[in-house]
């Protein structure tokens, strides 16, 4: 027989330090090594909960980009008993929602289900990611419109400089192609490496099934014991199997796109999900970039000088070191000016000119805005997902405040100096006339 | 709450006998500013949003994009805030500076602490009583703003060409114009307009204060007594709201733009609700609308994209809580070897089939079931609840009826959704756009 380790969050409440007091995770792990995690939500008759597994798209080759994300189409789709229309038939007839999806991590197979449906939702659930299908015609379906698809996003300057950005910042590093694919790696891809995919990496060990709703442990596990009773294994590579990818700086790409605006990104390694500074890193960005109005950036580029509609700044914190990035768009004959601005800012508080006061009403922010979050059951998947993931602590949200506001000054310099210098960052620009703007750039500097 | 999602629940199983309400609390003052509250204590938040009768609909001619620029202005300071200021108080509580504009309506909105929510109504009420406008941040502003239109339309060939389909599709209601303006009235706007229609339009008449989460209706009902309800009356005007002339035959328009891969999209104006009076009509529309794009099942995915091959991607939309009528849409992306003559003529051959043919039980029950459903889902997320309260207020149809509708949708029968497919769903009711790639 199976057993299950049940471990009870104690002290959860011992340290209530806004009003928002935050749900216990509890923490179940069953005997082939799936760790549940489970908040209760009792006051919508709901349950959702996403399971993620160790086989997001840096598992796959870069001239295959795209396998992962087909995988989890494909697992979505049909099984070995239902196909795409039984299947189809059966989730609509219970109003069950029930999606996949890969990033560069893991991939993430979720259900959302009224609680009177969640029997038949498992059902399914379960079927489709044990008893994969692999329907050589709807794999051919999903393989052309993901290509069609890709050929579309070519008109988005987010997705071009997207794509850039990978290959700059990351080369041939596992996060050096996006989890979605090109045109030209979707088309290479065979059924076979879905399944090669599926067979080496999507494994119950390290995977996660985060849960949020109205539903107990004690419920909930012997329904998953008797649906996932078949499922076994390690997966080939582990979450933490990864290098460091190389340093880049002072890189650039300039990507031509018959638009108005140039959108103009900055870009550097930020920190891994496991960084010892996590938390100074993550209000530093707040500060920068991260906390939209109240942020340097915003005031500077947007409140001051009207150039953008928006300036964000955000890091990606993966297994690995993955992406900080700084973002704007504007009218191509501002792009020079709103970089300098941006340079300026970057290069100010590198040099350690971080106020005390923008320091408080970050922390302010962050702890007020905490509870908003945290707003639906499916927001709260999410966060417990990559708890579970990232094997951060079970009290992490509970914490989470607390581990905010401990965050000093001197940590937010030491933070800047680490991430902020100008000449560390590179660069992707999208648009029309970019040549031109490089001169500007020089003749913005020098005054 | 729990009534509410009572209700709902009974709904899903289409219950014959219909009894309990939501428990929507309301308070009407004597200066025409309106508060209602849904209580739910299952955690220590609430969602505040400040919901108004102004949007694109108020603009006069040559003035498209004021309501959306004077959203912007809301967050510039007043008497007693500074600019800037606003911002830094509500960030200071936890807030973000969040607020929307459409045609219909205007809102802004904060989910706080639930202790903190009196002082976000002071908050709200003074800048909505004593707004700056000054013209050096109408000028930075209105910059902001060309920048937000270049990103969201002019550089995006999709949207831009919706935008020219519904200035196409209508000939008097005010859908025809995009919220965020052309951009030859936004080069022409002066702080003097922001300022009339300041003066015209925030007036307390207008405002329905919404509270979702942990608050008491008696203390909130108190607290807008001390804020908005202070505000001096103004007398409410009627809104702009023509009746749109009957379709005189089909529409046609090609859309060249730099893109990679061509689109077509077709527009309806159908009719929306008016509770009592087209339920039945308009329920079927909405389900229509599902079957052909919601769900797993949904035919346009189904049979265009999957089984025909006629496009890579497909969809439908309807909002049947809009002012005077709704502008449904139908589009199909085009992939490279797919052609947008294929679709249209698929499209229609889809609409006729709906209309000649029941849709079989199971269908029909999936689509309302799905619809019902989505409404429980909704209720887990205090903003999408309080904006649902707000929409339905200000668009003239009246919070309290929001059950009333899911009560129309569970009567949708099989024949009811033939006749609103054959009667709206015409090529002569119809305008029909195709955006053209075209290099550069």
């Amino acid at each position: 027989m199976k057993r299950y380790l049940i471990i009870p969050m104690l002290l959860l409440f011992s340290y209530v330090h806004t009003a928002s007091a935050v749900p216990a995770i509890q923490q179940a792990e069953m005997k082939n090594g799936l760790r549940v995690l489970l908040m209760e939500a009792h006051n919508v008759p709901m349950v959702s909960m996403q399971l993620s597994v160790v086989a997001g798209s840096r598992f796959e080759a870069a001239e295959t980009a795209g396998t992962a994300s087909l995988l989890a189409t494909m697992l979505a789709d049909h099984s070995a008993r239902h196909d795409h229309r039984a299947l189809a038939a059966l989730l609509d007839a219970d109003a069950i929602h029930l999606g996949a999806a890969a990033s560069r991590d893991d991939l993430k197979l979720s259900l959302t289900v009224l609680k009177e449906a969640l029997q038949p939702g498992l059902d399914a659930f379960a079927e489709l990611l044990l008893m994969p299908g692999w329907n050589n015609e709807r794999f051919a379906i999903f393989q052309q419109d993901s290509i069609s698809g890709a050929r579309k996003a070519l008109e988005e300057p987010g997705a071009q400089a997207a794509t850039a950005a990978s290959r700059l910042l990351f080369g041939e590093h596992p996060y050096g192609h996006r989890s979605s694919g090109t045109e030209a790696s979707l088309a290479a891809i065979k059924l076979k490496d879905l399944k090669k995919l599926y067979h080496t990496q999507v494994k119950p060990a390290g995977a996660v099934l985060a849960v949020s709703g109205d539903i107990t442990m004690d419920e909930l596990l012997p329904m998953l014991k008797h649906r996932l009773a078949g499922w076994h294994g390690a997966p080939k590579h582990r979450l933490m199997d990864i290098a460091v990818a190389p340093t880049v700086m002072g890189k650039t790409a300039d990507i031509s796109l018959p638009t108005s605006q140039t959108l103009v990104q900055l870009l550097r390694q930020g920190p891994a999900r496991s960084d010892g500074a996590f938390f100074p890193a993550f209000v530093l960005n707040h500060i920068l970039g991260g906390g939209g109005f109240g942020s340097r950036l915003m005031e500077e580029v947007r409140e001051k000088r009207g150039l953008v509609y928006g300036v964000y700044s955000y890091f990606i914190p993966l297994a690995a070191p993955g992406s900080f990035v700084i973002t704007l768009q504007t009218k191509a004959d501002q792009a020079a000016e709103a970089e300098a601005v941006v340079r300026k800012v970057m290069g100010e508080m590198a040099s350690g000119k971080v106020t005390r006061k923008q320091l408080q009403a970050s922390k302010d922010n962050l702890s007020g805005s905490f509870a908003q979050r945290m707003d639906s059951n499916r927001e709260r998947v999410g966060l417990i997902s990559m708890i579970g993931l990232y094997h951060l602590p079970l009290d992490y949200l509970s914490k989470w405040t607390q581990k905010v506001d401990a965050v000093t000054l001197n940590q937010v310099k030491q933070q800047a100096a680490r991430f902020l210098k100008p000449e560390q960052w590179n660069r992707v620009r999208v648009g029309a006339k970019l040549n031109i703007e490089a001169s500007a750039v020089s003749a913005a500097k020098a005054h | 709450m729990f009534i509410r999602i009572f209700t709902l629940l009974l709904l899903l199983w289409s219950m014959p006998s219909w009894s309990s309400a939501a428990i929507l609390q309301q308070a009407m003052f004597k200066n025409g500013a309106k508060l209602i509250v849904e209580e739910d204590h299952s955690a220590p938040v609430a969602m505040v949003q400040i919901w108004l009768k102004v949007g694109g609909r108020d603009e006069v001619p040559g003035k498209t994009g004021l309501a959306h620029v004077f959203e912007h202005m809301m967050f510039k300071g007043s008497a007693k805030l500074a600019a800037g200021e606003y911002s830094r108080r509500i960030a200071a509580i936890g807030g973000n500076d969040n607020a929307f504009t459409s045609t219909d309506f205007t809102a802004y909105f904060e989910t706080v602490p639930a202790a903190k929510v009196e002082e976000v109504l002071g908050l709200e009420a003074e800048r909505f009583a004593h707004l700056a406008l000054r013209d050096e941040d109408f000028q930075k502003e209105i910059r902001v703003i060309m920048e937000e239109r270049r990103m969201r339309t002019d550089d995006d060939p999709n949207s831009h060409m919706f935008e020219e389909l519904s200035a196409v599709s209508l000939r008097l209601h005010p859908y025809r114009n995009p919220v965020i303006g052309w951009m030859q009235d936004l080069k022409k706007l002066t702080i003097e307009d922001v300022r009339a229609f300041y003066q015209k339009h925030y007036i307390p008449g207008n405002v329905t204060v919404v509270v979702v989460g942990d608050v008491d209706f008696l203390q909130m009902k108190k607290r807008v007594g001390e804020t908005f309800a202070r505000m001096k009356a103004h007398p409410v005007e009627a809104r702009f709201n023509p009746k749109e002339p009957e379709p005189l035959g089909a529409k046609r328009i090609e859309v060249k733009l730099p893109a990679q891969l061509p689109m077509l999209a077709i527009t309806i104006p159908l009719p929306v609700w008016e509770p009592g009076h087209n339920d039945k009509e308009v329920a079927a529309l909405a389900v229509a609308t599902q079957v052909l794009a919601g769900g797993r099942s949904a035919r346009l995915q189904r049979e265009l994209v999957d089984e025909q091959r006629r496009a890579f991607a497909a969809s439908a939309g309807y909002d049947p809580f809009g002012m005077g009528l709704d502008l449904w849409y139908l589009y199909g992306m085009l992939g490279p070897k797919q052609t947008t003559a294929d679709f249209e003529q698929a499209v229609w051959a889809l609409l006729a089939d709906m209309a000649t043919k029941p849709e079989p039980k199971a269908v029909l029950a999936a689509a309302k079931r799905n619809m019902i459903a989505s409404e429980v889902f909704a209720q887990d997320s205090l903003y999408l609840r309080a904006k649902e309260i707000g929409r339905m207020e200000v668009s003239g149809i009246g919070a309290e009826h929001r059950d009333a509708w899911l009560k129309a949708i569970a009567a949708v029968t099989a024949a009811d959704l033939q006749a609103a497919v054959g009667r709206w769903f015409t090529k002569d009711r119809s305008t029909t756009g195709i955006l053209t790639p075209e290099v550069k």
